[in-house]
């Protein structure tokens, strides 16, 4: 296979990769703070990039004609919706059901997450068909021996590679951050420091939602289109990297969702009859890695009560 | 034990045994009209009814009659049940769609049963229920289509197909609790529906023809003769289906109240304890597990070979999400709760049109609710009784 | 007194319970005949669908005004999802209706594959309005199918002629998975192969892929000069989108399920541009009955375009109606007479069934996308050498 070939299944590689580690990051999050799975996490970035879509017909419609300036303000207001969405979840179906066995949690978010994607398809304008999402990035490429390395494809990665690093800052050099990962090792203590409890986990919950906002809209972005499905798919690819990095470690989400589009990559390399089977490999090996190590490659560290 | 009440008068001064068998025909009556009514008001005039029952039941003291007659008289009632369900079969007679709405919801009853088994008895989440619905229809479809093997023996081939490709998930299943475990099987189920698109030897997206159900050389696809009436094929399948729900219900019945059961109660509520007790952990999951996807895999044969065409998409992710919202909604490890839940998810959606687009949206904001007002579901599991007829004292 | 309690509650309850009996109570009998439309009303394809729903909802309401009907009819229309399970569904749901004398059915080729079993095992008599895999007629013996669209034999015949006649040398096919994509690659590399092209490479997609890179990778390797599509419009805008972001100068090459506006809808900026197709039959406005039924459609305010199946259902669905009027609401008479439609009239030309069922629609057009819209290609710019299409 000649390095053209090889560099462009790199490029998508990485693309995807950064995708679900975005992705991952929030359950990853969400799963320290509370120890919950917030299963509609998928769908939540499925919204996000609803949301951006409608800004864009608004932003349009008002006549600003800047890319640049659609961009940010699109990735402005879908951040803080889905932000501020994510906070009403933790807020009303969460932080309640803190008590019941956490299994209950996964049914409800995934419930709401399946509620979510329906409401969407139904209610949305002609939602059960895909949207064309605009094509507001530069469009030039470069030609590296055979392959095209494209403008908006390097901006995408290192964008997505900055909002990783700095959420990574945020959780580990601030003071917010320091709460954070306070709460996460024990709520009781955290609070009887003076650490505002709810507060912090609405917090939580709203970053890792707007991490998977500005995942959303990315997604639209590379490939110019959303549809009310794609959050499923997402949300599972997310949740599966994040396992299999371990629960509760960001390095190890990060780990996860390039390893997964790894395997995707590999895949659909290594199968030529049908890319579709990249997915049947990829979720297989995510399954016989759990066989493997119960809690993750980075195995979580807790303890049970007995 | 000995009984120390006495004999209750019932309701009205009935005895409890006719209020039960009355309360049977009632349901049976019910059952026969709703799933014939054809207009959107009809139905709904019925679904109105059948709420206002329900929360008769509970005001006017014919609950305590009923619970009371299912307790004594287990024989009698439970024989009055199957005459009802053949009756309501019977009386549908010539109509298709009913009958087969009627078998669609015995069979989704027998998976979500099993599922009940897997998830309420035992704690261990499967999302992949639909899957192993599917490996048992897609199992109908290859041997009806390829072999002569005699069709009841596929119908355990189904479940035995649907064990085997089980026990290659038991591992990662076994060994992981909680989420990670619910990962695999979520990874599982959406795994299943893709490989089954991009193989062409199992049809593809196109999916595959089923052939029908013989037994001992009766065609099921040809409709029966009653009483000089011709009844539609669907009733075969009624029958068969059926059976194979009464049976599931006793078998899981007789689990529950078993030694087994009991051990599944424990590992569910506890992993560690259960372990220090000397239960085998291991043991009980790998049977529990097994046996709800036995119970999945021999229901989708029989449905394979009642719609007699099956394809990857009725068997996605989301209709395993609507399986569990069956046993969720019904109550975790209630037996009865299943069956009504079943009844609701099933039938409702069909019956009433304009929720038919709905029904996903619908029934995940309802199990929303319950989950945050009524976790015990519709009819929640009782406590265990150890003895049939014995009760703690009030 | 607890008793004189439970029985006003008992009282109150069956007063409520009889009202909603009430309620119940049967329909009156009256002298409406109903008919049947099944197409893909939710979904990708959707506006396919609610096209042919509407037309052959214009074609009752037409008759219905028509003082001359034997009977009033009412249409109940039932969506297939395009799914194939769905179809079955809702195709079964149908045929068992007894009150439901025929049906016009199916956009999906593939769910139409899967459902004519069942039209068959309950004796329902139903015409296709726009699926367009042969087999659907002639891979079964069944009385109760016809079809008054053409298949996609003519189309791909047509196809590669003018496109190997355009002087294209190589091409990449790509096509989903689904007895449709299946049927078109069949047919298109046959015809292919017989008028000289050559095929560098096939490849199947499923119907709700999203990510093409590895397949178009590959194309790229292969450098084509066509990229030939078999299947339907979402899959089709997807492929473009990315066949532009991978940096691939192949013609578009697409079947009749990307002729409709969705194609359009779903592309940004000029990537529809050039794009050639072909549908059998004659645009709308050059049918024998065009006029009349655009200014119909027209009339009647429906939200939705005809699309490009839209005469046909009205074709089909009027057909039905000519043949109840004729032998009445039963299912066997209507079979019976369907199977002896000779030169039949109707908006697309005559209709004549052959012994399968199937009518014969000779014309393909060739359509090019232009500004936005789907041209005939003997009106474009294209074809007056105004603009040209890729690599020419």
């Amino acid at each position: 296979m000649d390095i053209g070939l090889l560099g462009q299944y790199l490029a998508n590689g990485v693309m995807l990769g950064t995708m679900y580690a975005l992705v991952a990051v929030g359950f990853t999050l969400f799963f320290g703070v509370l120890d919950v799975i917030k299963f509609s996490h998928g769908d939540v970035l499925m919204l996000g990039s609803f949301t951006g879509f409608t800004v864009y017909i608004g932003v349009l419609a008002m006549g600003i004609e800047n890319p640049w300036l659609m961009i940010a303000v699109i990735l402005l207001v879908s951040i803080a919706a889905t932000a501020a969405l994510g906070a009403l979840i933790a807020r009303y179906l969460v932080l309640p059901l803190k008590s019941a066995p956490p299994l209950n949690i996964l049914l409800i978010t995934l419930m709401l997450g399946t509620a979510i994607r329906e409401a969407v398809r139904l209610f949305y304008p002609d939602g059960s068909n895909p949207k064309a999402f605009p094509v507001l990035l530069p469009t030039a490429s470069v030609d590296l021996g055979g392959f095209a390395l494209r403008a908006d494809s390097v901006i995408l990665v290192g964008a997505g590679i900055a909002v990783i690093i700095g959420l990574n800052l945020l959780i580990n050099r601030t003071r917010l951050g320091l709460a954070i990962r306070a709460v996460a090792q024990d709520e009781e203590t955290a609070k009887i420091m003076g650490i505002n409890y709810t507060m912090i986990v609405l917090v939580t919950f709203a970053i890792g939602s707007g991490a998977a906002a500005f995942a959303g809209i990315m997604n639209g972005l590379y490939y110019n289109e959303v549809n009310f499905g794609m959050g499923l798919l997402l949300g599972l690819i997310g949740f599966s990297a994040a396992i299999i990095g371990g629960l509760g470690n960001i390095y190890g989400a990060i780990l996860g969702g390039f390893l997964f589009a790894g395997l995707q990559t590999v895949g659909a390399v290594a199968l030529p009859f049908a890319s579709a089977y990249k997915d049947v490999f990829a979720f297989g090996v995510v399954i016989a890695l759990m066989a493997w190590k119960p809690t993750g490659l980075i195995a979580e560290r807790s303890s049970d009560r007995v | 034990m000995k009984d120390k009440t006495t004999p209750k008068t019932g309701w009205l001064g009935l005895p409890p045994l006719a209020v039960g068998l009355g309360a049977v025909a009632a349901i049976v009556v019910f059952g026969w009209q709703f799933l014939l009514a054809e207009s959107e008001i009809a139905v709904l005039g019925l679904v109105a009814l059948a709420a206002l029952g329900g929360w008769a039941l509970g005001k006017t003291g014919i609950q305590d009659s009923l619970n009371e007659a299912m307790r004594s008289h287990n024989r009698s009632m439970n024989g009055a049940i199957l005459l009802g369900l053949l009756a309501v079969i019977f009386l549908l007679g010539e109509e298709h769609f009913p009958l087969l709405m009627l078998t669609t919801m015995l069979l989704y009853m027998t998976v979500a049963l099993g599922l009940n088994v897997q998830f309420g008895l035992t704690g261990m989440v499967n999302f992949a229920g639909a899957a192993f619905f599917g490996m048992g229809a897609y199992t109908s479809a290859v041997l009806t289509e390829h072999t002569a093997v005699p069709p009841l023996l596929i119908l355990v081939a189904g479940g035995a197909i649907a064990a085997a490709i089980g026990f290659l998930l038991i591992v990662p299943v076994v060994r992981t609790a909680g989420h990670y475990s619910a990962v695999v099987t979520i990874a599982f189920g959406v795994l299943f529906k893709t490989f089954l698109e991009v193989n062409d030897v199992l049809g593809g997206p196109q999916g595959l023809m089923v052939g029908p159900m013989k037994l001992f050389g009766w065609d099921f696809n040809s409709s029966p003769m009653l009483l000089g009436m011709e009844m539609s094929f669907y009733a075969n399948y009624a029958l068969l289906g059926g059976g194979l729900a009464v049976l599931a219900f006793v078998l899981t019945q007789r689990l529950e109240r078993s030694w087994l059961g009991l051990t599944l109660d424990s590992v569910r509520l506890d992993e560690t304890a259960s372990a220090c007790f000397g239960l085998n952990v291991v043991r009980a999951k790998v049977l529990a597990f097994t046996f709800g996807n036995v119970l999945a895999g021999v229901a989708g044969a029989l449905y394979g070979m009642m719609i007699s065409f099956i394809a990857p998409n009725s068997f996605t992710f989301a209709d395993s999400l609507l399986m569990v919202s069956i046993v969720l909604l019904g109550g975790l490890g209630s037996l009865w709760g299943t069956a009504l839940a079943a009844a609701i998810v099933v039938l409702l959606p069909e019956k009433l049109q304009i929720l038919q687009e709905y029904r996903f949206l619908l029934f995940s904001g309802l199990v929303i609710l319950m989950l945050l007002f009524r976790p015990q579901g519709l009819l929640p599991r009782k406590v265990r009784s150890y003895f049939p007829s014995w009760r703690p004292q009030q | 007194m607890k008793f004189t309690e439970h029985r006003r509650t008992f009282l109150s309850a069956a007063l409520a319970a009889s009202l909603s009996l009430a309620l119940a109570g049967p329909a009156l009998a009256k002298d409406t005949v109903k008919v049947g439309f099944i197409g893909p009303l939710s979904g990708g394809v959707s506006n396919m669908g609610l096209g042919g729903r509407n037309s052959a909802a214009l074609a009752v309401a037409l008759r219905n005004q028509d003082p001359n009907a034997k009977y009033e009819y009412e249409l109940e229309a039932l969506d297939d999802e395009c799914k194939p399970n769905v179809g079955v569904q809702v195709a079964t749901k149908m045929a068992t209706n007894r009150k439901v004398v025929g049906a016009v059915t199916h956009y999906c080729s593939a769910v139409a594959m899967g459902t004519v079993d069942i039209y068959h095992k309950f004796n329902m008599p139903m015409i296709v309005w726009a699926a367009v895999l042969p087999d659907i007629t002639y891979g079964n013996e069944y009385p109760e199918v016809h079809r008054v669209n053409g298949t996609m034999i003519n189309q791909n015949e047509t196809a590669a002629e003018f496109m190997t006649g355009q002087g294209y040398k190589t091409w990449a096919i790509i096509h989903d998975t689904t007895d449709y994509g299946k049927g078109h690659n069949k047919y298109f590399s046959q015809f292919l192969t017989e008028k000289g092209g050559e095929i560098l490479g096939t490849f199947g997609v499923t119907s709700d892929q999203q990510d093409f890179t590895a397949e178009l990778t590959k194309i790229k390797e292969l450098n084509p000069d066509v990229v030939y599509f078999g299947g339907l419009t979402p899959i089709a805008v997807r492929i473009r989108q990315q066949m532009d972001k991978l940096g691939i100068e192949a013609q578009f090459q697409g079947v009749s399920g990307i002729k409709s506006d969705a194609y359009f809808a779903g592309l940004s900026g000029d990537l529809a541009e050039g794009t050639v197709t072909f549908l059998e039959g004659a645009p709308a406005a050059k049918l024998p009955g065009g006029e009349y039924f655009m200014a119909e459609y027209e009339k009647a305010g429906f939200g939705e375009d005809f699309e490009a199946y839209g005469p046909f259902a009205f074709a089909a669905m009027n057909l039905l109606l000519d043949a109840i009027e004729e032998v009445g609401p039963d299912r066997k008479a209507v079979t019976e007479y369907l199977s002896d439609v000779k030169e039949h009239d109707s908006i697309t030309g005559p209709i004549t069934f052959d012994d399968h069922g199937q009518n014969t629609v000779a014309l393909i057009t060739k359509y090019v996308a232009q500004d936005g819209q789907w041209v005939v290609w003997e009106d474009s710019e294209y074809a007056d050498g105004t603009r040209k299409l890729t690599g020419k």
